[in-house]
């Protein structure tokens, strides 16, 4: 059951509650796909997209991919010195590369799945997330 | 839903196809094999990293530019999965042609790569390659193509990775690991082989044992991993020196041993002189220094020296290797009996 977010008392998205969000988008995205290609490669390709984008957004590098999901549990205790924002725009990253990668394979057809499924979603923590 | 059933029997017998072969290119025929009858597509490419192989099993009237453009794209899609470029000239083609479709569906001559469907083949998050379902109409797969074609991959990525592991033991079991050359073991089981040929046809079959002169002053003045790099680099004289369908082998240490199938004495001895000279001629690179090298080898041969058997073959030119170096070294010597007749070096 995913869990809601809500603000903290200081108008503020804690560090803790956006990964909560990415990590039940993840999660989405992890059933809904592998269903499709299986989690052999998916988890292929989401240590590819976290590889790619651990440079430039270090606390993705503890999310911990194998063939049984994706996990964000390790990285908490990693993400209380980022911002929340920042967060936002790694978990962000991750999700355009991985839909990237899901186009390179099989044009629109995984896109086609997921984009009805997942994409509002991703759509709505944005605007949630955003800073406006 | 009697539609599912059906394919998900033929996607049961694909899989048990693909499982039971036991070389890439039958596991690649396997699924070529069984994959119209779950699919309409005009190619079905596999591409295996290890050997920069890429087979692809396509309709008939596939023309070569729709084939390029699926090279191309494989290609394309492996170096972003792969994070590394290939180079796609380096690529052997094997291309296997058959009628995928009825003849009134036959493909345009200028017919355009327009939807596919490429994925890895990841085992424990490595990838051994790539497959891809490929067509010239639009649209051409969907999301239930998607996934057959991923447990046909997952399948091929095992079977591929135990045809990889099975390959590397193999290698083990008959590769010297230092010089990359045949082992003493693989020496002796076909040494078995072309004798019992040659001995059954009177065919000639020639042996010549070699071993590098004073190798252990190199091993005791430039250490042992230098000594190894001299190994090296006589090995990849050997080898380069021999015929197509010579062996060379390392016999133990620094001696070797080629077979020669279907040389006579004379052509044997051509063979051995040229690798005597070359190796004469180079100047080794040992550490900081440069030095020279001398081999001396021994030469039998069948019918000429009459042996009953692999054995007394080796022997034989183990025999004549002694004489070579107790004549001085640095020269070839082909089996006489008793006494080795020594042959002048030129």
């Amino acid at each position: 059951m995913a869990r809601v977010v809500k603000e903290d008392k200081r108008g503020k998205w804690s560090s803790d509650l956006v990964l909560d969000l990415y990590s039940n988008l993840l999660q989405e995205i992890w059933e809904l796909v592998s269903a499709l290609i299986g989690e052999a490669i998916l988890a292929f390709l989401v240590t590819l997209a976290v590889r790619k984008l651990g440079e430039k957004y270090p606390f993705l590098n503890s999310i911990a991919v194998s063939e049984d999901g994706i996990s964000l549990d390790e990285m908490k205790e990693d993400c209380r010195t980022v911002a929340p924002v920042e967060i936002h725009r790694g978990f962000q990253s991750l999700i355009n590369h991985l839909s990237h990668l899901f186009s390179v394979l099989a044009e629109g057809v995984i896109n086609k799945e997921l984009f009805p499924k997942v994409f509002p979603k991703v759509k709505e923590a944005e605007r949630i997330i955003s800073p406006k | 839903m009697r539609l599912i059933f059906k394919n998900l029997n033929v996607l049961r017998s694909t899989i048990n196809a693909i499982s039971t072969s036991i070389e890439i290119k039958e596991i690649v025929e396997s699924a070529g094999n069984n994959l119209p009858n779950l699919f309409d597509f005009s190619s079905f490419g596999v591409f295996w990293k290890e050997d920069l192989l890429l087979f692809l099993y396509q309709e008939e009237s596939c023309p070569p530019s729709f084939t390029q453009e699926v090279v191309n794209n494989m290609v394309k899609v492996f170096s972003i999965l792969g994070e590394e470029s290939v180079d796609a000239d380096r690529i052997v083609l094997h291309t296997e042609k058959r009628k995928l479709r009825p003849k009134q569906m036959i493909m345009d001559p200028k017919a355009a790569l327009k939807s596919y469907l490429t994925l890895p083949l990841a085992v424990e998050g490595e990838i051994l390659g790539c497959i891809s379902l490929n067509s010239d109409q639009s649209n051409a797969f969907d999301a239930q193509d998607l996934q057959f074609f991923s447990v046909i991959g997952y399948q091929m990525a095992a079977t591929l990775r135990h045809f990889q592991r099975f390959s590397s033991v193999k290698n083990m079991a008959i590769y010297d690991t230092l010089t990359g050359l045949h082992n003493r073991r693989y020496f002796e089981e076909k040494l078995e082989v072309e004798a019992q040929k040659c001995f059954c046809s009177n065919t000639p079959l020639s042996l010549v044992m070699v071993d590098i002169d004073f190798f252990k002053k190199v091993n005791d003045t430039f250490g042992h991993t230098e000594g190894d790099q001299v190994l090296c680099k006589v090995s990849s004289l050997l080898k380069t020196s021999v015929r197509k369908k010579d062996i060379v082998a390392r016999y133990g240490g620094e001696e070797f041993i080629l077979i020669l199938p279907e040389a006579r004495l004379e052509e044997s001895f051509v063979i051995a002189e040229r690798i005597r000279r070359l190796v004469e001629n180079t100047l080794f690179e040992v550490g900081k220094a440069q030095v020279n090298l001398t081999l001396s080898m021994g030469i039998s041969n069948f019918p000429s020296h009459r042996a009953k058997s692999k054995e007394e073959l080796t022997e034989m030119a183990d025999q004549a290797l002694y004489d070579a170096k107790r004549g001085g070294r640095n020269r070839v010597c082909i089996f006489t009996g008793k006494f080795a007749r020594e042959a002048v070096p030129t």
